[in-house]
């Protein structure tokens, strides 16, 4: 698919997700796993928004590609904000505790990892690539 | 769709009814419903969610702001979770803090 570009703002998260949704019915997948993934994507790129660039003061764009493959859809965002590998966060050790006392970080990076088949980082000529995999329905 | 949240106040419980898509961008606008209803004196917060299709980490932590604001006090009752959000609700161990109902009757 063609690749989207979008202002790194809160604001652009809808358009990421509906363009998210239009590669899953491309590739067919059902909609438990459109879900996890839009979730997934939506997260990340949240923390794009917050970390790499608005609380570091930077601002820039997000650039959401989709590849569909035989056996895979794979999403990748792009953005030249802050280096950050969401897999060096380790997972949240507290999700039976209250709330009143948690500590709620790495929510977001926890319910990425955890939703879909492959997360892969790389940070290559001076940009953060985040890169989503889902696998195909009957591509097993 | 885009994010909507509407409070009404009963006696003794305040009601936000949530509806389209909850993420990073629209928690704000939830976070304020939530402090209106804290300045409230109620003994119960319902957040009917029926028509919430969507729900990212960021609304997740808006329960965590409500539970603290609060107060031990009040109890906190989720209202008819479609299924996807509640999956997301209880993979991260929410559902031991708020009580999840299918419906609710004031």
């Amino acid at each position: 698919m063609q690749a989207l570009t979008v202002a790194g703002k809160l604001d652009s998260l809808a358009a990421l997700r509906e363009y998210v949704r239009e590669a899953t019915a491309e590739a067919g997948l059902e909609a438990k796993p459109t879900y996890h993934l839009v979730l997934a994507v939506d997260e990340v790129a949240t923390n794009i928004i917050t970390h790499g660039y608005e609380e570091a003061d930077l601002s820039g764009d997000v650039i959401i590609q989709a590849r569909i493959e035989e056996t895979s859809l794979t999403i990748s965002l792009e953005d030249s904000g802050v280096p950050f590998d969401p897999r060096e966060r380790p997972d949240p050790s507290n999700l039976d505790d209250p709330l009143e006392t948690r500590d709620i970080g790495g929510l977001g990076i926890y319910l990425t990892l955890h939703n879909v088949d492959r997360f892969d980082y790389v940070w290559k000529d001076g940009k953060n690539h985040n890169i989503f995999v889902m696998n195909r329905p009957n591509s097993a | 769709m885009s994010f909507q949240a509407e409070l009404r106040t009963e006696p003794n419980a305040a009601v936000i009814v949530l509806s389209g898509e909850l993420d990073a961008n629209a928690a704000p606008e939830f976070r304020n419903k939530i402090e209106t209803a804290a300045s409230q004196d109620i003994s119960k917060l319902v957040l009917d969610i029926k028509e919430l299709s969507y729900m990212a980490s960021a609304g997740l932590r808006t329960l965590v702001f409500a539970r603290q604001k609060m107060g031990a006090d009040v109890e906190i009752i989720v209202v008819g979770a479609q299924e996807a959000v509640r999956e997301t609700i209880e993979m991260t161990g929410f559902h031991h803090s708020v009580d999840m109902v299918d419906d609710y009757q004031g």
